[in-house]
Parts: C-alpha cells; structure tokens; sequence
C-alpha cells in the first residue's frame, strides 16, 4: 500500500468518524488493474477500501453536482485538475463551498489507461497526455493537504508555458484535410453524451442537445449532425473547460475531443490575454466580458 | 391549425417593376401553414389595410405576413392594421421585398422573383411561431431626481418643479450654482453671472416643490424607469442646517485657513465656510480634512462661538433611499489638466494660469476685487497672452474635440483686459476662430476691431520666464514668421472634461458614455436629451461642452421629457424582452454580466425535489430594464433564457426555411 | 441532389444575419439608394448581432447555405450598448474554431455596417458572393439529405 493511500485511508476515516461530512468520494481498485474508478464511502470501516495510484483519472468534483440538495456535508479528493473542476463549478453556481471539504492530493500525472489495456502490465507506460500538458499538478483550493507543502510551492512557480503542437498540427493542414480529419473523428461519435456528463463545464439543467422541442440538433447519426454536437458542446466549454481531458477519457470511440477544446483555450489566450479556466473564481469569464480594446477583424 | 395570410405588395410599381408579385403571392399558397394569399398594388394605403381585415375575418386567418417594404417604415402601420382587425399586433411578420428586394435587383426580375419569394418562406416560417405579446405597464413614481446642481441642474429643477412635480436636486458642493457661479461676466452680452444665476438658485431654493440636498452624493441605483430607488449619501456637514441662521460668526473666528477651491486657490478660505458670499444654502460646512478640531481633537472655536449651537462635530454621513420616476443627469465639467503641456509652464509659472482663474480675477469678489493682477507680484499685466485649443483638439497630449466654449470666452477675456487696463496689449493665439451662436460672431468682431485685440494664427511652441516676464514663443502662420511676445500673464482656454467620476455615476445609473466619459446621448440627431436608459436624462456639459445657453436649453428639454413621463400614471412596456424558462435555468449567471441594462439578476425559488423543499437560483429578468437586445439568449447554453418575438425556435425555423 | 457536383445554373445561396439597429437599417440605405448587388443574399434580422447564437450558424451550413455573414453595428456604437463586443469576442473564437474544422474561411464572416453604410452593405455582400461564386457549393457541415 503505497504511503498516499494510508494517508487518504486515514483522513476518510477521521472526517467520518468526526462527522465533518457524511460521504468522502475518493478511488477505489476496479475491475482491471488500470481502473479506479470513483468510491463513494460513508462508513468508517469501508476506508480501506480507498485507493491512489496511477489510474486515478476520474474528476471527483462533478460527483459533488449530484449531492446539491443532499443536506449533510461530502468530502472529496482532488488532484490539480479536480481542484479546478471543483472552482469551475464554484462559479456555475452548481455547488455551495460550505458543503464540500476538500482534501488535495499532489499529483505526478497519471499514466495512459488506454496503452496500459494495449501493452499490459509491467510494460513501461506513458503518461497520460491530459498529465503531459498539465499545468496545475497540484491542488489550487483545498481544506486539507496530503502532500508536502513546499514542494506544493516549488511546483507552481515551475509553470511551463502550455504545448499546443498538437493544436498547431492540424493548423497547419490545408481546410480540406482538417475537415476530412475532423469529419473521421466525429463519424464515430455515436452520441453518448458521456462527454457532456463527465465534464464539469457541463452543469446545464437540460441541456440544449437534449431539447428535441426546441429542436437544435435532430435524433439521426450523421456527419452534419455530430459536427452541430461537436462544434457546439465546443463553444460551450470555451473558456470555461479545465483541461481536465474527462471528456476524452469517457469517449468510447477515441475521439480527441480535447483537441477542440484545447484550440478554443489556445485561442482565447491569444486573442483576449492570458486566461486559465477554474484558477480564480471571482474572475470574469472570456466570453462573460469583453474588452474594448479586443482584436478587430470585422472592419 | 394555423392559419397564415400572406399579403404582398406592389408598392405602385416599386416592387412590381422588379418582382413579380402575382408569382410571389402564388408560390407562397404552397408554403406550410398558408392558407390564404394575395397580392394588392398598395397594401399600406386604406384599401389594402382593409382588404387585410376583412380576409383576417372571412378566412379566418390567424396570423400574417405582409411583403412589402422595410418593417423599419411600415411594421406599426400593419400592427395597427391587423390589432384593428382582431388580432394581436405581434402575429405579424413583414417581408422586406423592396428595400432588400426590387430596388436593389431591378434588372433581374426571376432572380429577384425567386429572392422575394425565400423572403416570404422566411417570414410565413416564423410567424409560425409567434405568439401573442401583452405590452404591461409599469407604475411611474411621481418624484424627479435632477443630479447635480448647477445652472443646468437648476434650470431643470424650475422647469419641472414649474409644472407641479416634486423634484430633488443633489449637489456634491456645499452650495449649489455649479461653474456658472465661478463666472464672472458671460458672452456675449458681458452682463454679470452671478446677477443672472443668483436670482435663479433663490427662485428653486424656495419653490415649493424643490427640495435641495446639497453636500451629497448619489450612492446606488437601482430599479428602472418611474421606478429607481436611488440611495443618497447626505455627507456629515457638521453644521446644524435647522439650527443655524447662517451670521457667519464662526466663518470670522475659524483660526484655520487652506485655499478656496472656488477661488481656484488664489485666497483662502477658513476650515468652516460657504464656498462664496451667495451660496445657497447660505450656511456653513466644516472640511474636516483641515479642521483643527478634526485633527488634533483641539480647537472647536466654532462651537463656542455659536449662538444658536448649530456645530455638531459627532454629525455624521446619513444614506437616505428615495423613489424617483425620472432622473437627470446635470453633472457638469471638470477643466483639463493643463500641466501635461511643459512648455506652457503651467504649474511652474504662476503667472500662467487658466480662463477659470481668470474670471476669478475680473470678480469683484474674487481675490483681486475685480482688478487684474498677476497672481505672482499683484502687479497689473500689460501684456497679455490667450492661448485657444489648451487641451482640447489635440489628439496627442489632450482630446480630440473641439471644446467649444473657449473661443468665446477668450474673446470676452480679451475685450475685458483692453477695458479694464489702459494702454494693455491682449494677443490670442488660436487655431481657429469658431463662434456659430446668436451675436457670437459680431462680438468677436468687436474684440478684435473696436478693442484692438491682436489675434495670431498659429500655436504658442515655449513659455519661460526672463525677469518677471515671461517670454512667450510662436509662431503665425499666416505671416509665416515666429513672433515672440514679453507677456506679463499668460491665460489658458483650457479644455472642458468629463467629471473625474462621471463614468462611476453612468455606470451606477446604467447609461452609458462616449470615450472622453462624456454621457452618450441615446441619438446624436433625435434624441439628444435621451439616454439609452429609458427614465434618464442629460442636461449640461456632462453630455459634451456646452455654453450657458445650450446648457439650459437641455435642461429645458430634458425637463419636459422628465414631466411627459411624470404626467402619465403609467406607462406601457414593449413585450418583446427576454424571458427565463424557470425549469431549465441552472442558475449559473452567465447571462448576468452580459446584460448592459442591469436587467438580470439571481432570485432564489422553492421547490420540491423528491419529497423535500429545497432551494434554488434562477435568473430572473426585470421586464421594466429589459429592452429586448437577445445578448443574455446566447449567453444561456441550455436556452433558459429566450427572446420573445426572436426566439431560438422562430430564428432555426427561418434559417430552415430559407434552404427548403 | 449530390452535394459534390457543382449543378447548372448554381446559385450561391448567402444568409446575412443583420442586427436591426444598424445593419439591417443600411441595407434599407442600400435599397433607398438604388445601389445594385447580385440577388443571393437573405436577410435574417435580429434586434443586435449579439443575439445571433452560433449554434444558428451552424445550422444555416447544415441545411445547405453556401456562406454566413453577422454584421451589426459598429464597437461603441451598438443600440444596446455593448451587444457588438460580445458578438466580436464569440465569432472571433468561432471562425477561428470553424477554420480549424476544416471550413473555408470566405464561408463565414463578420462585418460592421452601421446604418449610414448603404455602400458598405453592397460592396460587402457582392464581395461576399463573388468568393463564394468562385468556390462553389459548400459541402462541409452540410447535412447530407
């Protein structure tokens, strides 16, 4: 048991001994050596039930939306980008601070479930390439802290600037060829939606995809209608996606979803400065304000 | 089933010279939902208006598209005409096939055919989903606000006062009267502004329906036209309004004096006092930056010396919320800061000072009792310079606009200075001379012909001081040579600005302002006293650089909006505004920033969720701030939020439509 | 009918969505003033061009437009105050994110025009038009039926 998973077994068992909160959602073992998936434990003798290693992906703090109008109080691990989520959904105004106890885990990154499934165990892994363009390995909000503080700040100030050569890839492709790129992909896309329901930028009651009255999308799985799913669920996460990559890890059909997410942050970081999503919750959103100042290209 | 009548127009043969508007009316009997459609050669005109009425009856039709001209020409026209009718006004949908159509394709007539009839399509798919709209009203609240009280501010106040509407009249200053009051004598006439102000702030002092609040300043807004709570912060005067008679003792005995904002700091004043020997109130206001007894706990002469015990030193701010119908923005001016231009030596030279000074110096109350002296030595200036356009058409180091008063009043300071000292040489340097105004141009004439002041085109390049003069370096470009001049004072047209906190104000009230923080009139041409916050209004230089008499004649105007709005009980509101699917909001406030009118904001509602009541935020519109632009629809992912008249459906359905 | 085959008599078909105030106001102007430009483009009013949801775009390539155009007012000048500040924020990120997905940048733009610009709106949309003559139908984002 590694020395993370005695601590975060431990802290779980003395906030519900305590009764700081009622449920601690951390990771549990599943059922292939490269899953954890979420655990949702609320009694003290389960904690042993809790893991952390290196499959860790899942995004807690979405799970914390469907605890909205539970009463009693949740904690909840987060890594870097969990944090974020947990912020993102701070300022959607889709959970009460006051209800939430956080426990941050630093994170090393994790590893690539889908190469570990393909080459097996024991193999060397890469990581998982959401972990590679990390900026935010550690915790930006939490009550408690299971990993060493200073290192917490030596980190922060270590921020690289973000690697976009895969954005810039297809950039460089003619308009034909992106489009014959982008048509591959979303020909897969049997519209699931697990995407949507993983993301913390996704808290929408009803979401328009679902508004077949409204009529914004028809029912067929066609080219033109996965490209109205794509470009739109797009722009609805621009500037407000975490990078998180949970979009990319719940699609069955590998689609790299979050090579148009990443283009829209790339985008409105040239374009209207320097904006990280879920960092400061009292910020102005990019497309919630503007600047008078902003490009002009429609003269 | 919906039943569409479609109407297209010939428009004479405006239309039907470039459209055949038989084939259009045609073709569109095949669109769905039409069940009735003709064509007519001018619909607009009695005939056509009644032969829509009576198809609405014998067909009964339920909604219509008429294709004729612009909806910015006839929409009213045909909502008149089908409300008249029996339906409601918003069951109608126009086709624009003139304006967008036959004037612009007149040598195409199957292609323009074509495009009017996908124009048509368009709009019958629409109308499709339109729906009713009430227009309700709101309550006006009977109670004026005018901010600020300066002559345009008072002239205003009278005004409405005048037509028998309770109006409150704030002023940041202890007194009102505003610039006008600083001003010695006005153009072109040279007759006394304070003999013409003074008689006027006494006139709303006592008119029964003003109420003065002066030293005080607007803290919050809220609420919407006939309806805005506004908070007012009275700031602690420390002086007994009721109790004092206003002798004037505790002025005399005060043993502190700092330099008189009013006499732009060229005398002093004591630490309690009435900014000038007219001010309205006439009762005094302890500055407890410069208070001894504020300072240092010592002192409090004042207090003792009091008669009637009106000194209160524990007084302090009260905020007081009033409701008020209409609100006027009088805010006025500040002057440029002249001592972004080095070379004049503003700042540095006292004997370079502004036009402002200057009227102090010509007052027979101001420092210098009326007799023009140099503010360095008091020596009487022979030689004086005028340099126009400080600050002010110079994009570089001022602003871009043209300041407009300063021409006037740099010839009335120049005529004065021939007047009042024999033997004076006045020079203005000036890049233009501009004065459109009644007598404006034959004054100026006078200033240069009959009082000899000697004018020079071109732009003053250095001021430095040699001895006690200062030597003044230009340039005429007419003449084309450099003229140096040996100035005893040197006086700048100094630019009129925004108030330093004019943009905090507009952005409290929610109207907006231009890039000098001027406030932005609703229309340049048609609305010029308007904001586009429907309840406000501008009067004065706080909308741009006025004189005395284009400022009242705002004030006036803005007046009568004010009591054309306070003379109805109510007032209609337009139906076509956003409105929030309650199940569906998820409360997240994104559309909250996005409103420019403040219209939006989180309320917290109760439902039950399983067997429990929980609680919610939702975004909730104000129907009396909404004016229908659409910007929170777009920025509501889930489509909580929608348009009334342009909703998400009726737009996907003419996007639809026009590739059907 | 294939979308890959360029039919006779093919006639790009432009949707320009015009925000009242200005836009739509200068099309007027253009009409008033008998100013000539090629018949492909629709009008599709909105009160502000802050008003036009992507999403509409979108829709307007899936059902077989060969090119969007937003105009509105021009920055500082828009009738709701602010609305064209957000509209060029959204649509900058948004042509840029159509780009990326592979379509041809002449398929969509943006545009100010203010009420005074019966000029501007013809030189404009016959600009418009001509790219997209000389381009052909659009297949991409286009629904297949």
């Amino acid at each position: 048991m590694s020395e993370m998973t005695k601590k975060m077994q431990e802290i779980a068992r003395e906030i519900l001994v305590k009764g700081e909160a009622e449920v601690v959602i951390g990771w549990e073992k599943g059922t292939f050596w490269y899953l954890s998936p979420p655990a949702f434990i609320d009694k003290p003798e389960d904690v042993q039930r809790l893991v952390w290693d290196d499959f860790c992906h899942n995004n807690l703090s979405k799970y914390l939306v469907d605890l909205k109008n539970h009463e009693g109080k949740a904690a909840v691990f987060v890594k870097g980008c969990d944090s974020r989520a947990f912020n993102r959904l701070l300022q959607d105004k889709q959970i009460a601070r006051e209800k939430v106890v956080l426990i941050g885990i630093p994170c090393p990154g994790l590893l690539d479930q889908d190469k570990a499934k393909e080459l097996g165990k024991n193999s060397d892994l890469p990581k998982a390439q959401k972990c590679l363009d990390c900026q935010y390995p550690n915790p930006l909000v939490y009550d408690y802290y299971l990993g060493d503080k200073e290192a917490l700040n030596e980190v922060a100030a270590t921020k690289e600037a973000a690697d976009y050569s895969d954005v810039a890839a297809i950039e460089a492709m003619s308009p034909d060829e992106r489009y014959d790129f982008w048509t591959k992909q979303y020909d897969r896309c049997i519209r699931c939606y697990a995407c949507r329901n993983v993301c913390p930028a996704c808290s929408c009651r009803e979401c328009v995809f679902d508004q077949t009255r409204v009529g914004w999308i028809g029912k067929a799985n066609n080219s033109s209608e996965n490209q109205f799913f794509a470009l739109t669920r797009a722009m609805h996460v621009a500037g407000r996606c975490i990078e998180c990559g949970e979009c990319e890890r719940a699609c069955p059909m590998d689609i790299p979803i979050m090579l148009l997410n990443k283009k829209l942050v790339k985008d409105i970081n040239e374009l209207f400065g320097e904006y990280d999503a879920g960092i400061d919750i009292e910020g102005k959103l990019p497309l919630g304000h503007f600047d008078k100042n902003d490009p002009e290209e429609f003269m | 089933m919906k039943r569409v009548g479609v109407f297209v127009c010939h428009c004479g043969t405006n239309i039907s010279a470039a459209v055949d508007c038989e084939k259009v009316a045609e073709n569109a009997k095949s669109f769905p939902g039409v069940a009735y459609s003709t064509d007519y050669k001018y619909m607009c005109a009695e005939p056509g208006q009644e032969l829509i009425k009576k198809a609405i009856k014998e067909q009964k039709l339920d909604r219509i598209v008429v294709a004729s001209c612009s909806p910015r020409m006839h929409e009213p026209t045909f909502r008149r005409c089908i409300e008249s009718g029996g339906l409601n006004a918003y069951l109608l949908e126009m086709a624009n096939i003139r304006e967008h159509c036959s004037w612009v394709h007149p040598d195409d007539k199957e292609r323009a055919t074509i495009k009017a009839t996908d124009l048509v399509k368009m709009a019958v798919a629409k109308v499709m989903q339109n729906e009713a709209l009430v227009r309700s009203t709101i309550p006006i609240t009977k109670r004026a606000l005018v901010i600020g009280g300066g002559i345009a501010g008072i002239q205003a106040a009278l005004d409405i006062a005048n037509a028998g509407h309770i109006v409150d009249v704030v002023e940041k200053e202890p007194s009102i009267g505003g610039r006008m009051a600083q001003v010695d004598k006005t153009f072109p006439t040279l007759d006394c502004s304070a003999c013409i102000l003074t008689p006027k702030m006494v006139d709303v002092a006592n008119h029964p329906n003003v109420n003065l609040i002066t030293y005080s300043e607007i803290e919050k807004v809220e609420g919407y036209v006939g309806n805005f709570d506004v908070t007012i912060r009275k700031k602690a005067r420390s002086v007994d309004l009721k109790a004092c008679t206003g002798c004037g003792t505790c002025i005399q005995k005060c043993p502190t004096k700092v330099p008189s904002e009013f006499e732009m700091e060229m005398m002093d004043r004591k630490a309690i006092f009435t900014p000038f020997p007219q001010a309205i109130p006439n009762k005094p206001v302890i500055d407890r930056e410069s208070c001894r007894y504020f300072k240092s706990g010592k002192c409090g002469v004042c207090q003792k010396v009091c008669p009637t015990n009106a000194v209160d030193f524990t007084q302090e701010d009260e905020l007081v919320t009033e409701r008020y119908g209409a609100i006027v923005a009088a805010t006025g001016f500040d002057l440029f800061d002249d001592s972004v231009y080095g070379e004049y030596g503003y700042g540095k030279y006292k004997d370079v000072i502004t036009g402002l000074h200057f009227e102090r110096l010509l007052n027979a109350s101001g420092p210098t009792m009326g007799k023009i002296k140099r503010p360095s030595d008091g020596k009487i200036p022979q030689n004086v310079v005028f340099i126009k356009c400080v600050g002010s058409r110079d994009e570089a180091k001022g602003k871009a606009y043209c300041s407009k008063t300063c021409c006037m009043y740099t010839a009335k300071h120049a005529t004065l200075v021939r007047e009042k000292i024999k033997d004076s040489n006045a020079y203005v340097f000036y890049m233009d001379v501009r004065t459109p105004g009644k007598g404006y141009d034959e004054f100026y004439t006078r200033t240069t012909d009959q009082y000899g002041a000697k004018y020079i085109r071109g732009r003053v390049s250095k001021i430095y001081e040699k001895g006690d003069k200062l030597i003044v370096w230009g340039e005429d470009t007419l003449l084309g040579r450099p003229v140096e001049i040996e100035a005893d004072m040197v006086v700048l047209a100094t630019a009129m600005v925004a108030k330093a906190d004019a943009a905090k104000l507009a952005q409290m009230v929610g109207f907006s302002y231009d890039q000098n923080n001027f406030y932005t009139e609703a229309h340049p041409k048609l609305a010029p006293v308007e904001t586009h916050t429907a309840g406000v209004f501008l009067a004065g230089a706080c909308q741009g650089p006025k004189d005395i008499p284009e400022s009242v004649a705002q004030a006036s105007a803005a007046a009568v909006k004010v009591c054309g709005l306070l003379s109805k009980e109510e007032m209609p509101t337009e139906p076509i505004i956003s409105a929030v699917n309650e199940a569906i909001c998820s409360g997240c406030g994104m559309c909250v920033p996005v409103c420019p009118y403040t219209a939006i904001d989180l309320k917290v509602i109760q439902e039950r969720v399983h067997g429990k009541t929980v609680s919610r935020k939702i975004a909730n519109v104000n129907s009396g701030l909404c004016q229908g632009c659409g910007a929170c629809t777009v920025a509501c992912r889930s489509a909580a939020l929608n348009l009334k008249h342009f909703t998400n459906e009726q737009i996907l359905a003419e996007v639809d439509a026009l590739c059907l | 009918m294939s979308v890959k085959e360029m039919p006779q008599n093919w006639e790009p078909k432009i949707l320009v969505f015009a925000c009242n105030w200005c836009t739509y106001a200068g099309a007027d102007l253009a009409g008033l003033s008998r100013l000539q430009y090629p018949p492909n483009i629709r009008i599709l009013r909105v009160p502000c061009s802050g008003r036009v949801n992507p999403q509409f775009v979108i829709r307007a390539f899936q059902r077989g437009v060969d090119g969007v155009l937003v105009a509105g007012c021009h920055p500082g000048d828009c009738h709701y105050v602010s609305g064209n500040y957000f509209t060029r924020r959204r649509y900058l990120l948004m042509q840029r994110l159509l780009q990326y997905v592979g379509v041809d940048p002449e398929r969509f733009q943006a545009r100010w025009i203010s009420g005074s610009e019966g000029p501007k709106f013809q030189q404009v949309v016959t600009q418009i038009t001509e790219e997209i003559r000389a381009m052909g139908p659009n297949r991409k984002l286009r629904d297949a039926q």
